[in-house]
């Protein structure tokens, strides 16, 4: 279990406003932001190999769905939360109850989520 | 009798003597004659009936050849109606007389003399009917109405079906009296009972034609309205699973009216995953009457997948045993389906654009929050820029958010900007942008404007900016687009990061894997950015 503190959280968000406001409420929380990737393969590349404790993928990026990235995490066993406006109605069948941060947020709902993270974060 | 009278005529001139033989052979030969014109009639009358000709052609054939053997002027054929009023009788034939002789009269009534044959008593005959005891009875005539055919001989026969049932009468008259001998009745009640069965079986054979024109008609609506509104019609028996389909029908599930289209091939035609749905609407409609009333999808010979709206009923019998067959109706409502489809994704689509617009509007207020020092400061830079935000949108739904140029974004943003004449620009071809290069640049354009107004060379008199673009000189497609400030106070770098320059390096860089550099020239504020390919063309 780790704290948010130094928690080193890949970012995966396309659109440069999210993205900022994103990474400013990271910065207040204390934690590392590792991206953030605007783009598929670089999300890829980042969630195959960067040092990282948690991710907060947008869904849909730039058109293209985000799922391959949160495979891989899976994979690796970085626990991540998908933000989306969809909500769960977003999700592809193989990540149906997986953590969603619903668009917009506050930052006291960013917390939460990255607390049930960094939880599960070994 | 024509030999009998031969036979006798032959013993008269024996006994009278040779004068008398070449006239009574004359006799003879005439009765003869007259034997086989009676004869021929009789032959004519039953040809006309086995012809199966109408009603009304029949009847006057037999009315003629009534007047014709019995020796009579004029014939008539007058049949019962029923109607609201009680009974009445119709002129249906005539012969011997213009129709314009009775067309005077009323009809005829249940006088004494009339009665007995519409009541299908039995023939009335009288050598003089003026002087019959039933004649003359009834007012307000009593008797035949001025004007009438002279009717002295009378011979009137109830025409009635083998069931009882009298249809009307036969009359034939004669101007003279003594006309009619028994002769005469019995050859009439013949051709009564004739004309009884004709009537009644050209009477059946005309309402079976009637029945059937009545419904080619009716079905001739129905396939019309069918075909108006696309429906196919299909028919299901239950049992032997013998399954009709119209030719539409066969066209929704992607046939030829020359196919066969059994109940098996509409089975097997049925999405694999609506299949199940399907057979067991059948089966509950079939057993216990629920209507059928079903969507599923349909995957035609040629491949294509299409959506069937199948609707219809099991008949139940009539002992309500179960359903015997089972038929309705077909409509391909794809179309609508796809439409459906389409606004499902449009109304996601929508949701999903809002939910992010208003993450950018908490994410420009956060940001303008950190980087302003006065309520004041804050309202004016928030302000400029969810304008800025809006004018975008307004620009990508004029363009049914396809994208748009460069120029265009330039244009939107400074529409309202009071030192846009101040703005120069310089290209070779304008370049159109994908919808969220459109969004970020006008953002950024919205930045650098601002941002020039406030500290750079627009807030000065006789500063300008100057923006060109051209394709950069590496060949790798992209675009470099610069902003150059000249005529402008002189430059300081910032002492701390605003959001336009944060907006301009890092978020452009992420956004569009644009490379953005900002140079704080001594001349004024330069930047410059590459926008990669992926940027330009939507």
């Amino acid at each position: 279990m780790k704290t948010l503190a130094a928690l080193k959280v890949l970012v995966v968000e396309d659109e440069a406003l999210v993205s900022m406001l994103v990474e400013d409420m990271l910065s207040d929380l204390g934690c590392v932001i590792v991206g953030p990737a605007a783009e598929l393969d670089e999300a890829l590349r980042l969630a195959a190999a960067a040092d990282i404790d948690a991710a907060l993928l947008d869904v849909n990026l730039g058109g293209r769905p985000i799922f391959p990235v949160a495979d891989a995490l899976k994979e690796r066993g970085v626990p991540f939360a998908f933000a989306s406006g969809y909500g769960e109605a977003g999700l592809s069948e193989g990540h149906k109850g997986a953590t969603v941060l619903q668009k917009p947020f506050r930052e006291a709902d960013l917390r939460k989520v990255l607390e049930g993270l960094a939880a599960q974060s070994v | 009798m024509g030999v009998r009278s031969l036979a006798k005529a032959t013993s008269l001139a024996e006994k009278g003597g040779v004068e008398d033989l070449a006239a009574r052979l004359a006799a003879a030969e005439e009765a003869l004659a007259e034997e086989v014109r009676r004869s021929r009639a009789l032959n004519r009358i039953a040809e006309a009936i086995g012809a199966g000709h109408d009603a009304e052609t029949l009847v006057q054939t037999v009315v003629d050849g009534g007047v014709e053997l019995t020796g009579a002027q004029f014939g008539a054929f007058f049949y019962k109606v029923v109607d609201q009023a009680g009974e009445s009788l119709m002129l249906y034939s005539l012969s011997g007389a213009p129709r314009s002789a009775f067309e005077a009269f009323p009809t005829p009534r249940g006088t004494a003399v009339f009665a007995p044959t519409f009541r299908g008593e039995g023939v009335v005959r009288s050598d003089d009917i003026t002087r019959d005891p039933r004649y003359g009875r009834t007012s307000p005539h009593y008797g035949m109405p001025e004007g009438h055919l002279p009717v002295r001989s009378y011979l009137a026969v109830p025409v009635v079906t083998r069931a009882g049932a009298v249809l009307g009468g036969l009359f034939f008259g004669h101007p003279q009296p003594g006309r009619f001998g028994p002769r005469a009745e019995s050859l009439a009640v013949g051709l009564a009972g004739q004309a009884a069965v004709a009537i009644e079986s050209a009477r059946t054979q005309e309402a079976a034609q009637a029945e059937l024109t009545q419904r080619r008609d009716a079905e001739e609506r129905l396939k019309f309205a069918l075909e108006a509104g696309r429906l196919g019609s299909w028919e299901l028996d239950v049992e032997t699973r013998a399954y009709l389909a119209s030719d539409i029908c066969k066209a929704n599930y992607g046939r030829a009216p020359g196919d066969d289209f059994g109940f098996a091939d509409l089975v097997a035609s049925v999405h694999p995953d609506d299949r199940p749905r399907m057979i067991a609407a059948i089966e509950d409609a079939i057993r216990h009457g629920a209507d059928y009333d079903i969507e599923y999808r349909v995957r035609r010979p040629d491949g294509e997948v299409r959506w069937v709206h199948a609707r219809g009923r099991a008949a139940q019998t009539a002992d309500h045993g179960g359903a015997r067959r089972m038929a309705g109706v077909s409509l391909d409502v794809t179309e609508r389906k796809r439409a459906e489809e389409r606004q499902k994704l449009l109304v996601n689509e929508l949701n999903h654009r809002v939910k992010n617009t208003l993450v950018s509007v908490q994410s420009i207020a956060s940001q303008t929050l950190r980087t302003t020092d006065s309520p004041e400061a804050f309202r004016d830079a928030f302000e400029g820029r969810i304008m800025a935000l809006s004018h975008t949108h307004d620009l990508l739904t004029q363009q049914n958010w396809q994208g748009a140029s460069l120029r265009e974004i330039f244009d939107f943003e400074l529409e309202a900007f009071a030192a846009r004449d101040r703005i120069a620009f310089d290209y070779a071809r304008d370049v159109q942008l994908s919808p969220k290069a459109t969004v970020a640049l006008g953002m950024a354009v919205h930045e650098l404007a601002t941002n020039a107004l406030k500290y750079g060379a627009l807030s000065v008199p006789g500063g300008g900016v100057r923006v060109t673009w051209e394709p950069e000189p590496d060949d790798s497609g992209a675009l470099r687009l610069t902003w150059a400030e000249h005529g402008g106070p002189p430059v300081v770098p910032p002492r701390r990061h605003g959001f336009g320059a944060r907006l301009l390096e890092k978020g452009l860089a992420g956004e569009l894997s644009a490379q953005v550099a900002l140079a704080y020239d001594s001349l004024g504020l330069v930047c410059t950015m590459k926008l990669p390919t992926r940027a330009l063309e939507p």
